[in-house]
């Protein structure tokens, strides 16, 4: 809803679904679901992320040409979104190590788990435009579609990646569990 | 030669081939580029084995659940487009709060014609609705505090520039996720005076004649203003808002000296404006505090109902893609309207925190 013309409210009636969403789909699919999953380390929760960012793209009018790009960088923004309101989802690790406790033999998964805990919590706290270079970098897009997606010239991709890294890694050292 | 930068260093980890040559020949033959190298490479080890996750998708599986979600159901496709609610500032600022102002003023002071303590919609084809002359085509409309909207960091900040409580939306209708951006508006108020031949223009551009004024009515002033008011935006990811929440100060009309009665009757009167309209307005303008909500039959229904025991009114457009309900506590306005269902706006209006 928009202030229109003279201050009148406007309000902008969605698109009908756009018709090449299921081609779109079948083809960006499994790439949408492995974006989110490098931030979520879920993948069901990684494909309630994608189930979003379809169901969006299906109503905008992004050209298809650039649909993987916008879809992409859709996914990590979601996912990484999601990590912010993830209270649920820690809670909801808490309790399955709570369970493991009595399972010696889900140590390892616990240990897993909270490694993974970690890097979400790692991810959240980077700065936002570092957090998406680094996903969608090692989500396999090249240089020149991470550019593309955010509006950075392929000389600064690797400088933000690179940023990225060494940000995860110092944001990993410094929460790590005191041994 | 210069070092190459940490990310050209990095970049050679991955895409060598878009690497400038003579930077690849620097590397090979410095110690520290090497030692920079080794640094990117383990650290980029390190961040792909952190962020690995192993991942089979059924893309069958997917599309079925997308395809069978109430938001993609096909529908024929037509063209976008916009629909209007003329208001609560066009109204207000508009010809309908004048025309619906019931009191007559006393001359020298700004005195009270119309304030919002309803709303009722007023069904007209969208035809008509386009016919509806803007205020400016009967006079000056002069902004004083002109319409101005910024975007404040959080619920906090909105609070403070308006004095309005924030509704806190706790659970947001599925497909829409994230936090919202908080918008804001001061109050906004506009100074109209009628000018008799201004109104004489207009009608004959639409090939009318108009009857001479009433006494009184040219030049006569009227203040109008409406706000403060801010709003709450779920659109990540998203070409339109997925969902907002509106809260705002509704409109109120002043008036020095008219003979308002007479003036109303008059306006009402004239050819230029839609009879369907006109006669609609006409029903509640001795109120002076219903603010007539435009809405075009042929796409938007509207439904009385309620939230938290209130009065509100439910809009839903005809093809079900469109929902936004309003309703009035004292002078302020909540508004909850998004691409969602008519039940849905209602379950978040309805469990809005700080209704």
């Amino acid at each position: 809803m928009l202030v229109g013309r003279k201050g009148g409210v406007v309000v902008s009636m969605p698109r009908a679904v756009r018709a090449d969403l299921e081609q779109v789909f079948r083809s960006a699919y499994p790439r949408v679901v492995a974006v989110a999953a490098r931030v979520l380390g879920s993948r069901s929760e990684a494909e309630d992320v994608a189930q979003e960012v379809f169901l969006t793209f299906g109503r905008s009018a992004v050209p298809a040409a650039e649909a993987l790009g916008w879809l992409s960088v859709a996914a990590a923004h979601t996912a990484l979104n999601h990590l912010r309101s993830g209270r649920r989802r820690a809670a909801r690790e808490a309790a399955v190590r709570d369970g493991a406790t009595s399972v010696p033999d889900v140590a390892d998964a616990v240990v897993t788990l909270d490694e993974r805990r970690r890097v979400r919590a790692a991810l959240a706290r980077l700065p936002r435009k570092q957090a998406v270079a680094l996903v969608l970098r090692h989500s396999g897009l090249s240089y020149a579609e991470v550019a593309a997606a955010l509006d950075l010239s392929p000389g600064s991709v690797g400088t933000t990646v690179r940023r990225a890294e060494i940000a995860l890694r110092e944001e990993l050292n410094r929460h790590a569990p005191s041994e | 030669m210069r070092h190459p930068n940490d990310g050209t260093l990095r970049r050679l980890l991955d895409e060598p081939a878009g690497v400038a040559d003579a930077d690849r020949a620097h590397v090979a033959d410095c110690e520290r580029c090497k030692a920079g190298l080794a640094a990117a490479q383990r650290d980029a080890a390190a961040a792909s084995a952190a962020l690995d996750t192993e991942v089979t998708v059924d893309v069958d599986a997917g599309w079925q659940r997308l395809s069978t979600a109430p938001a993609t159901r096909v529908r024929p496709s037509r063209p976008a487009r916009r629909w209007r609610l003329r208001s609560p500032v066009v109204a207000a600022i508009g010809v309908a709060v004048v025309l619906a102002g019931a009191s007559a003023a006393a001359a020298g002071d700004w005195l009270e014609i119309f304030r919002t303590e309803r709303i009722a919609p007023v069904t007209a084809p969208e035809a008509d609705l386009i016919k509806m002359p803007e205020l400016d085509e009967f006079g000056e409309l002069t902004p004083i505090e002109p319409v101005e909207i910024r975007q404040v960091a959080d619920a906090a900040a909105a609070a403070q520039a308006t004095g309005l409580t924030v509704p806190q939306v706790t659970d947001l209708p599925k497909g829409v996720s994230g936090q919202p951006t908080y918008h804001v508006g001061a109050r906004a108020s506009a100074l109209f005076t009628y000018s008799a031949e201004r109104a004489e223009q207009t009608a004959r551009a639409k090939g009318h004649t108009l009857p001479p004024p009433p006494p009184g009515l040219d030049g006569s002033q009227f203040r109008l203003t409406a706000g403060p008011g801010l709003a709450a935006m779920w659109s990540e990811g998203r070409p339109t808002p997925g969902l907002v929440v509106v809260r705002a100060v509704t409109p109120t009309a002043y008036s020095t000296g008219v003979p308002f009665g007479t003036a109303r009757d008059y306006l009402l009167s004239l050819p230029i404006l839609p009879a369907n309209v006109a006669a609609q307005l006409k029903n509640f303008s001795a109120e002076g505090t219903t603010l007539p909500l435009f809405m075009s039959v042929e796409h938007m229904k509207s439904t009385a109902t309620d939230v938290g025991g209130v009065p509100a009114t439910l809009l839903t457009s005809r093809d079900r893609t469109m929902a936004a309900v309003l309703w009035l506590n004292g002078n302020v306005v909540t508004a909850v309207a998004g691409p969602l269902s008519g039940d849905e706006v209602l379950a978040v209006a309805r469990g809005l925190g700080a209704r």
